[in-house]
């Protein structure tokens, strides 16, 4: 077996932009042929999306550009924990679920952000260990990781990607207050 | 950046990168890997980079990876020329102008100092930094690194990770170019197979072996694969070692790829590493510069490329097969062995997959050769593994040891031991393929071998510390959810097998679970172990065989008592200050019914759950306030403190007597059943009280001519007035118990007698009798023991006191005797034998005793008591101890030196402990246990005698009032199931309304304590030492309150 070339056949009709079609072009040409290339290629496109995510019509123009099937594609995609296929919130809460946060009571944080935020078990996608939920005005994504490997600083969350090490309840609900009043943190 | 095609030009580059590292002139360096940021090194950085700038400063600055000791980040390296390069700890950015002051002046900044290096050993290369700075310890001496071997992390915060000239400049990539001008590949493969090198990813597979097949497997492409997907929560060293030294990862691939003939490598890296891929992909890009990576490699003509993946977050991308076919642009699911990834793998080319630690062994073994290699580590181990010390310790971070090491090396020695001084319980090795290591077994040597044996894992070398407050039943059911929701899916052990498992283990941590569950979790575990398809779903049942195997006592008190004493398991416990309580206090119904200034139903509230509150409310250990969530945003809730305040506005008030009758109204009608008590102390007045509340008619027998034991004759005045237990007792013998003082069982009535006459007994008399030490001088007139000298002072009898009183001991009869000692105008001095922080005393009790005068000599233990010609103690002599090994309690052991300490002095008091009278035990014909105790059912507390029960000291051997409360009210409860057959327990409670919604904000009232009498004063009267709460005080407290025990989505 090879890697997926690039489809010779020419793009069917696409609701993306032309900018969009261009840049996902582009990261094919890329990735042609190496290693990994199918992850790559959504992790670049998932990044460059206002709301971090990957929209079907994404997927299916991705799929007739490669020549790799439309399954194999949106299989990859719901396969691997990084890849949303909803819309994110502007910020995104991270609480790690890992051992050494667990330990240190990491369930409290999540609880009490959820309850801050007024996330309830509806507004999940899967299970406790995998929570992914967005509040309804899409400002607050609160999300878990499995670990971040920050495990000294546990208990850990990330706000925006800026780790927050030995949190407590108060010290969290004031970081996303803070955010939620709408000044920078 | 040049790029190296010879000798000179590789010399060049060393020289420059030498000159960065040992530079004419200061260099700063700040640890700055993503535990060093997450502590504040970058503000620490830009305040050095400012203040540089600002004040023109000649000094170099530079970013470095991490040190490994991540409790004390943010590290800072500071270098002067000719002197020891030191690494100051949890510098912020205030301290940045000082440091710059000193360095300016040529001084070294001392004050942060954590420890300076003379010299390092890169083991590619060695670099002297300088001597001197004697008052700095070396950093093999702080106990975090004493014992630590840095190969693997040889390089790890000591050089630039984004400069490879630095690490040209330590001996890096010599390794290469050493095997490439060789030019003999096999000689390489021999080397790595004789230096017995093992997999570090957890299989241990021997890694020479594995490169063998390679280089003979005939393909015109080969792939080379680095697993750095580390994935074990608790596990980081893998990101550690890449975000600080990613060009030793880079050389050793390049090795491996030249001797097994791979033209391809590929890094398989965690996304959610950013800082990791940032530093790699751009140590690759410099290492492709600089002719390391590409064609002609050193101008040896050797062909190699790398290229970083990043994986997307599946666990099961550690597995090699679904990391390959994840590779391949499919999901991770993994495929039968054999085909080996070295036949058939990427793209069903021969491949290698090693892990990231794997190799970083590498290059050192080229350097040194196998020999060198086998002189660390155990003989079927050899060399080191980097293990992340996380969780409940003190000293958390990386920790680099030689393989055999035991596990209480790590733990204590290392670890510094439990956060707060707590217990440790275990240790979990191996993420979610490993297991729970009990504390009893922490001498086990830590390799693959010996962690096999006790079905735990080493793994990828995560070790995660668990104390007395993690429940060993969630920590399996953690992972089992973890692992149900990593599984692929693929095979049906791991898919319905993990799905079933982790259903029977929430029926458990639920309450729900019954033995068959039990047994039935047990077999399932075993059948998905042994018929999974890949290592995810054969180890994920090892968190739950290994906590089943160790910690079978949990899962018991799950399923048979609906108890989780840790407190985790929700479900089990109204809230966590409720599960810590032994009397199961519902603790928020009375705060929150005091808020609502409800404080007769307050009042009610709490006296239903415990008889005695005016008396716990003084002298309980408080455990709730260790486990208050409270403690999450400032401090716990003072419980103790507001249960006494209700109880004290309540007793002495004209509302008392109409309260009591109402309670004894509460009474159910009388059942015609006959209850003996023996022992009048808190266990018996509580099992009285609620056996009488239940109906039954109770006798309470007791020798003393008084209610209240310990609480009596033991507890001194001033802790404890009397006139407040007799208003207690009052309310107990309102309800209807009867008692009959100065009477002895068995002396004056037999085991036999209670027998014919009552439907029931419970034992409860207690632990009287003082343990003796047998010291030399123990005979002397002026020795006595602790609980007779208090009691007699209880009972204002003469105690033979003298002037001067040496108390031996650390428990509260040994400050009791102490503060009684005191008043009564003597001189104490007190011994203990281990440190302040291992006494078992309340710690305000001995701050108050010290506060009063007495002198407290810790690490002392006595030797001999000194007596004079008329035989009266004249003085003891006590040799000082230092502190040895930790020992089975995690303490640690003291050891006689030397040195002897002499007291003079003419009274000795002994309090080392309080036993059961054996006297008793025997001749109760009861079955009892070698310590003494008498031996019970842990769940029913029924002793070997049918219709007798047991419970308090007298089965646990001295404890406190609250646990012995707890047994007097779980034994009324079995004795009632037993007698009537029905369950009724909860009819005796009344029920409360009350507002069930926590509050929207912490309150930010901080906590309140006791105002205690000046110690001048206090000292020289039995009039009670401290002052309760003021009512403003108290409502404030529970006001504090977080309500745990209204659960989200129940209003």
């Amino acid at each position: 077996m090879t890697p997926a070339l690039l489809s010779d056949s020419p793009p069917r009709s696409s609701p993306l932009s032309f900018e969009e079609q261009d840049f996902i072009d582009r990261l094919i040409v890329q990735h042609r042929g190496r290693p990994g290339m199918l992850l790559s290629l959504l992790e670049a496109i998932q990044e460059r999306q206002p709301n971090k995510y990957l929209p079907v019509e994404v997927l299916d123009y991705l799929a007739a550009r490669t020549g790799i099937p439309g399954a194999q594609i949106y299989s990859v995609a719901t396969f691997y924990s990084l890849f949303n296929l909803k819309p994110q919130g502007e910020h995104t809460v991270c609480i790690c679920r890992g051992t050494a946060c667990h330990t240190r009571g990491s369930r409290n944080l999540l609880e009490r952000v959820k309850l801050q935020l007024g996330l309830k078990e509806e507004d999940e996608d899967g299970s406790a260990e995998k929570m992914c939920a967005t509040t309804a005005d899409r400002r607050f994504t609160v999300r878990t990781v499995a670990c971040f490997g920050q495990c000294a600083l546990a208990p850990v969350a990330e706000i925006d990607h800026s780790i927050l090490g030995h949190v407590n309840e108060r010290a969290l609900e004031r970081e996303v207050d803070a955010i939620k009043r709408g000044g920078q943190r | 950046m040049k790029r190296i095609s010879d000798l000179s030009s590789f010399n060049d580059v060393r020289e420059a990168g030498l000159s960065k590292l040992l530079p004419d002139r200061p260099r700063i360096a700040i640890g700055m890997g993503t535990c060093g940021t997450g502590n504040g090194a970058e503000s620490v950085y830009h305040a050095f980079a400012d203040a540089i700038n600002t004040r023109g400063l000649g000094m170099n600055l530079a970013r470095t990876g991490c040190f490994g000791f991540c409790a004390a980040e943010p590290l800072v390296n500071v270098y002067l020329p000719g002197k020891p390069l030191v690494i100051l700890q949890r510098v912020q950015p205030n301290d940045v102008p000082g440091i710059l002051d000193d360095l300016a002046s040529g001084r070294m900044p001392t004050g942060l100092a954590l420890c300076k290096i003379e010299e390092w050993d890169h083991i590619t290369g060695h670099v002297r930094f300088g001597v001197g700075l004697p008052e700095i310890p070396h950093w093999h001496e702080v106990p975090f690194f004493t014992g630590q071997k840095k190969i693997v992390l040889r390089n790890c915060g000591l050089i630039n990770p984004n400069e490879i000239d630095e690490y040209i400049a330590i001996g890096g990539y010599q390794a290469l170019y050493k095997v490439l001008i060789d030019n003999n590949p096999d000689m390489v493969i021999e080397a790595v197979k004789a230096a017995k090198l093992r997999g570090r990813g957890g299989a241990g597979y021997q890694t020479g072996i594995k490169w063998e097949f390679l280089r003979k497997a005939q393909s015109e492409r080969k792939y080379i694969i680095c697993n750095a997907d580390e994935g074990d929560p608790g596990a980081y060293m893998n990101r550690n070692e890449i975000e600080s030294d990613p060009h030793s990862l880079i050389e050793g691939m390049i090795i491996g790829g030249y001797v097994m003939g791979a033209t391809e490598g590929i890094l398989y890296v965690r996304a959610e590493y950013p800082l990791a891929v940032h530093r790699l992909n751009s140590a690759i890009e410099q290492a492709r510069e600089c002719g390391l990576l590409g064609d002609n490699i050193l101008g040896r003509g050797f062909r190699f490329d790398l290229q970083l993946v990043e994986g997307a977050g599946a666990f099961v991308c550690g597995e090699e097969t679904a990391l390959i076919r994840s590779l391949e642009g499919k999901a991770g699911r993994p495929t039968p062995r054999p085909p080996y990834p070295a036949e058939h793998g990427l793209y069903g080319c021969p491949t290698n997959i090693n892990n990231v630690e794997t190799w970083y062994n590498i290059a050192p073994i080229v350097i040194k050769g196998p020999g060198w290699f086998t002189e660390t580590g155990s003989a079927k181990s050899p060399g080191t593994k980097v293990f992340s010390l996380v969780g409940k310790v003190n000293n958390t971070g990386l920790v680099e040891m030689p393989l055999g090491t035991p596990l209480k090396t790590f733990v204590y020695d290392v670890g510094g031991g439990g956060t707060h001084g707590r217990a440790i319980k275990a240790v979990q090795t191996g993420g979610p393929s490993g297991g729970c290591i009990p504390q009893e077994m922490f001498d086990t040597p830590v390799d693959y071998e010996s962690l096999g044996q006790l079905g735990s894992i080493m793994g990828s070398g995560g070790m995660v510390v668990m104390d007395e407050d993690n429940c060993m039943v969630d920590v399996a059911r953690y992972f089992i959810e973890f692992t149900h929701s990593e599984s692929c899916g693929k095979c049906i052990p791991c898919r319905v097998g993990l799905d079933k498992s982790l259903y029977y283990l929430n029926r458990i941590t639920q309450g729900k679970g019954t033995e068959a569950d039990f047994d039935l979790l047990d077999d399932l575990s075993r059948m998905i172990r042994d018929t999974s398809l890949c290592g995810l779903g054969q180890t994920a049942p090892n968190p739950v065989l290994t906590t089943m195997r160790h910690f079978r006592h949990e899962f018991e008190d799950h399923i048979r008592a609906a108890r989780c004493r840790a407190g985790v398991c929700e479900d089990l416990a109204l809230s966590p200050c409720e599960n810590s309580c032994p009397l199961h206090m519902n603790i928020p119904r009375f705060l929150q019914l005091l808020k609502e200034d409800r404080l007769e139903e307050a009042f009610v509230s709490v006296v239903m759950d415990n008889p005695l509150p005016a008396s716990t409310g003084r002298v309980c250990q408080h455990p709730c306030d260790n486990r208050c969530r409270r403690t999450g945003v400032d401090s716990a809730v003072n419980m103790r403190e507001v249960h006494r305040y209700i109880a004290d506005a309540i007793y002495p008030s004209d509302r008392f007597d109409a309260l009591a009758s109402d309670i004894a109204a509460r009474r159910k009608p009388l059942t015609g059943k006959r209850c003996a008590v023996v022992g009048a102390g808190p266990t018996g007045l509580a099992c009285a009280f609620y056996l009488c509340m239940l109906g039954h008619e109770v006798m309470v027998y007791d020798s003393n001519p008084a209610a209240g034991g310990m609480l009596r004759y033991a507890l001194p005045d001033y802790r404890l007035p009397k006139d407040v237990l007799d208003r207690e007792v009052e309310l107990i013998r309102r309800t209807g118990v009867q008692f009959t003082f100065n009477t002895q069982v068995p002396r004056d009535v037999s085991l036999n007698d209670l027998d014919g006459q009552y439907d029931a007994v419970f034992l409860s008399i207690g632990t009287w009798k003082e343990s003796w030490v047998y010291l030399p001088g123990t005979e002397l007139t002026g020795v006595i023991p602790a609980l007779p000298f208090l009691e007699a002072v209880s009972k204002e009898q003469p105690v033979p006191l003298g002037k001067r009183v040496t108390v031996i001991g650390g428990g509260n009869a040994a400050i009791d005797s102490a503060r009684t000692a005191l008043r009564l105008g003597s001189k104490v001095t007190i011994i203990y034998r281990r440190e302040r922080k291992d006494m078992p005393a309340i710690p305000e009790e001995t701050e108050a005793a010290e506060a009063e005068g007495a002198e407290i000599v810790f690490l002392a233990t006595p030797h001999r008591i000194v007596g004079g010609p008329d035989g009266r103690v004249q003085a003891i002599e006590a040799v000082r101890t230092k502190l040895g090994e930790y020992d089975s309690s995690g303490r640690r052991r003291p050891m006689p030196t030397n040195e002897i300490i002499r007291f003079a002095c003419d009274t000795v008091i002994l309090a080392v402990g309080e036993t059961v009278d054996l006297d008793f035990a025997k001749a109760s014909g009861l079955k009892i246990k070698e310590s003494g105790l008498i031996e019970v059912d842990r769940y029913t507390l029924e002793t070997s005698r049918s219709k007798f029960y047991a419970g308090g000291d007298l089965i646990t051997g001295a404890s406190n009032v609250s646990n012995a409360m707890g047994y007097g009210k779980k034994a009324a409860r079995n004795i009632d199931r037993r007698l009537m057959n029905v369950r009724r327990w909860e009819e005796v409670f009344p029920s409360f309304e009350y507002d069930q919604a926590p509050p929207a904000h912490a309150s930010e009232a901080p906590r309140h304590h006791v105002e205690e009498v000046d110690a001048a004063q206090r000292a020289t009267t039995f009039a009670e030492a401290t002052i309760g709460l003021a009512p403003v005080d108290a409502m404030e407290e529970a006001c504090r309150c977080l309500r745990c025990d209204v659960r989200n989505g129940d209003h």
